[in-house]
Order: C-alpha cells, then sequence, then structure tokens
C-alpha cells in the first residue's frame, strides 16, 4: 500500500511531524481512502498504546533509593580503585629506575657491588632505605649514587648513572 | 535539577559532586534498560554500574553534549554485546545463596514485571534490532537524533526501523485492544 504516501510521510504524520502541506494532503487522501483511514487508525493506536505501555515500565521499573545508593557506592568504589591504579605506576617506575641503574652498573663493577651501591646511595640520602626510594628523594638519592660511582666506576661511569637516573 | 542542566554540568566540571547528580538521574534507565533486554536484576545492576563507570571515565568522547543520552545508551548496548559475548564463551554454574523471602519477593517481581508485560510481551514478536528501538523509543522516550547517535544509524533508518517495529505489532495490538474506535483525523 502506498497511495502516494511514504513510509517516511505515514511515520512523520503519526510523529506530528510532517509540514502543513504534506500533512493536508495525507489527511485530505484519507477522507476519500478507507484502506489508508484503518491504518491510520491501527497505527495510531498502536502509537498510543506503545507510548502508555513505555509510562507503565517507567511506573514499575523505578527504582528504590536504597538500589540507588547501593550502585553509586559500587561506582564510586570502582572510581578510587581507578584513581589508585592510576597513583601506582610512579612507585613502580621508581622500581624500575632502580633495575636500570643496577644494570647500568653491573658491568662496571659486578652485580652484587651494583647493588650494594645502590643499599649505601639509598642510607645516606633523605630516603635511608632502598625501599624508601620515591620520587620525592630521587634527586638527594641520585647525587649520592653518582658520588660513589666516581669511586668504583670512575668520572665516565659516574656520568652514566647520572644520566641514567634523569626521569 | 533537570536533565539536560545535570549533564551539562557534569562535562563542565567532571566532578564527583556533579556525577552523583547524573548517576540520580541516569542509573535507573540505564538498569530499566538491562531490565527490558532480559537480564536478571543483578546482571542488570552489575551492567548499569559499569555503564556509569564508564561514562565517568570517557565523558570527554562526547562531542555533543544534546546528544549525551543517545551516547549514554550506545554505552549501554555496547556493554550488552559484550555481555552477551562472554556468556557463550564460558560455561557458568551458579550457586545460589537463599535469599530472604522479602527480597526473593522483590526480585521476582521486577523480573516479573520485565518479562511478563504486555510490553514484554510485544517485544516478542520484533526483530533484536527492532526491539531496541521500540525499549528506547517508548520506554527511554529517546528523540530521533538521540536514538541515531544510541544506535550508529542514520536518522532515515532510525525513523524506517521504527515504522516497520510499529506496522508488525499494529496488527496484534489492534486485535488485542478493547479501545478500537474510531478517531477523529488529528
Amino acid at each position: 500500500m502506498n497511495h502516494g504516501i511514504s513510509e517516511k510521510e505515514w511515520n512523520d504524520y503519526l510523529e506530528g511531524q510532517l509540514d502543513d502541506e504534506s500533512r493536508d494532503r495525507v489527511e485530505a487522501h484519507m477522507i476519500g481512502c478507507l484502506t489508508c483511514w484503518t491504518f491510520h487508525e491501527q497505527m495510531a493506536l498502536m502509537n498510543h498504546a506503545l507510548r502508555r505501555a513505555g509510562e507503565e515500565m517507567r511506573i514499575s521499573l523505578a527504582l528504590q533509593d536504597e538500589k540507588l545508593y547501593d550502585g553509586m557506592r559500587g561506582v564510586f568504589a570502582r572510581i578510587q580503585e581507578m584513581e589508585q591504579d592510576a597513583a601506582a605506576p610512579s612507585q613502580n617506575s621508581i622500581q624500575q629506575r632502580l633495575s636500570e641503574l643496577a644494570a647500568v652498573m653491573a658491568p662496571m663493577c659486578g652485580a652484587l657491588t651494583a647493588l650494594e651501591a645502590l643499599r649505601a646511595a639509598a642510607r645516606v640520602s633523605p630516603a635511608h632505605s632502598l625501599e624508601r626510594v620515591n620520587a620525592d628523594n630521587w634527586t638527594p638519592f641520585l647525587t649520592s649514587l653518582t658520588s660513589i660511582a666516581t669511586v668504583m666506576c670512575g668520572e665516565t661511569g659516574a656520568h652514566l648513572v647520572w644520566e641514567s637516573g634523569q626521569f | 535539577m533537570e536533565e539536560k542542566q545535570a549533564i551539562e554540568l557534569f562535562l563542565q566540571t567532571r566532578s564527583e559532586e556533579s556525577f552523583c547528580t547524573l548517576f540520580e538521574l541516569f542509573y535507573a534507565r540505564v538498569r530499566r534498560y538491562f531490565l527490558l533486554r532480559g537480564l536478571e536484576t543483578s546482571t542488570a545492576e552489575e551492567l548499569a554500574q559499569n555503564v556509569l563507570f564508564i561514562v565517568y571515565q570517557k565523558a570527554g568522547d562526547v562531542r555533543e553534549k544534546e546528544l549525551f543520552q543517545g551516547w549514554l545508551f550506545k554505552v549501554a548496548k555496547n556493554e550488552l554485546l559484550r555481555h552477551w559475548r562472554r556468556q557463550r564463551s564460558r560455561n557458568e554454574i551458579a550457586w545460589f545463596e537463599p535469599l530472604s523471602d522479602e527480597l526473593t519477593e522483590r526480585l521476582t517481581t521486577e523480573m516479573e514485571i520485565a518479562r511478563n508485560s504486555d510490553f514484554a510481551e510485544w517485544l516478542r514478536y520484533l526483530e533484536p534490532s527492532e526491539r531496541e528501538i521500540v525499549i528506547l523509543r517508548f520506554v527511554e522516550e529517546l528523540n530521533y537524533e538521540e536514538l541515531a547517535a544510541a544506535l550508529d544509524i542514520p536518522i532515515g533508518t532510525v525513523k524506517w526501523r521504527l515504522f516497520n517495529a510499529k506496522k508488525k505489532l499494529s496488527a496484534i495490538i489492534t486485535a488485542s485492544s478493547p479501545d478500537n474506535r474510531t478517531r477523529r483525523i488529528n
């Protein structure tokens, strides 16, 4: 069934979105066409039924406050976890840097000596121990390590350690 | 606060406070969407939380604030697809703890409403893509532009799909409706 009225025009007419000229044309046609009149009636009835059913769904599936706040707590717990994970990598990157410094020094003075050098540098720096080296006390730690490397590996080795420790 | 205001405030500030307001306005709707797509209540709530979490993280992806609701339900639809893919790829053994009578009744009632209502009955006659568009249009009241954004299809396709869904249902609803009298032209 077309009768000169496209599906788009039918849809727009039923939704009240047809332009005036097209709406007049559709209505003039329906006056003389029982098929289209019946079709319009069925579709209008169905549209009304769907809107009513949709409203019933909104009312009957309304959410209680308790469930709303349960949901909110769940999401905020995830947000907090996400933000903690975002902060963690800076400590992970410190660990990575320490490993890289040990790897730079190991060929020059041996792996165990390199590790001892890192521990000694941490002890005399504001960190006091290798486990407590962080972004805030990194520079004084690196300065101490470079001084130690000057003695153990020479100026060139010390320069390499300093450069490797830069962020 | 109105939805439009809440959306604008959140997109501008991305603060936790503005997100709370947004959550209060949209969590129930997204949860309802999942219930109407046939999910159990607990799954619907879990996925709704996933959606709102994604909204918090990725609100910067929203290019036009007027289409925020369309984007929101697009995220919801993608979350539903991910859920179905996960369901297909594993066998689940669910262990149920005994529920209190009150909770059982509440959960059962809600799932019964979602699955046994006239609306749910009508949806069973539709293709999945038609079901989606009918839920978003008539329950969540998205306009055509928002539907196009949510479903990632042109507005013309939105109208065509909606019209076909209505035609399919009209015969069923007309046959079952007691209110079948002649109307005047609007």
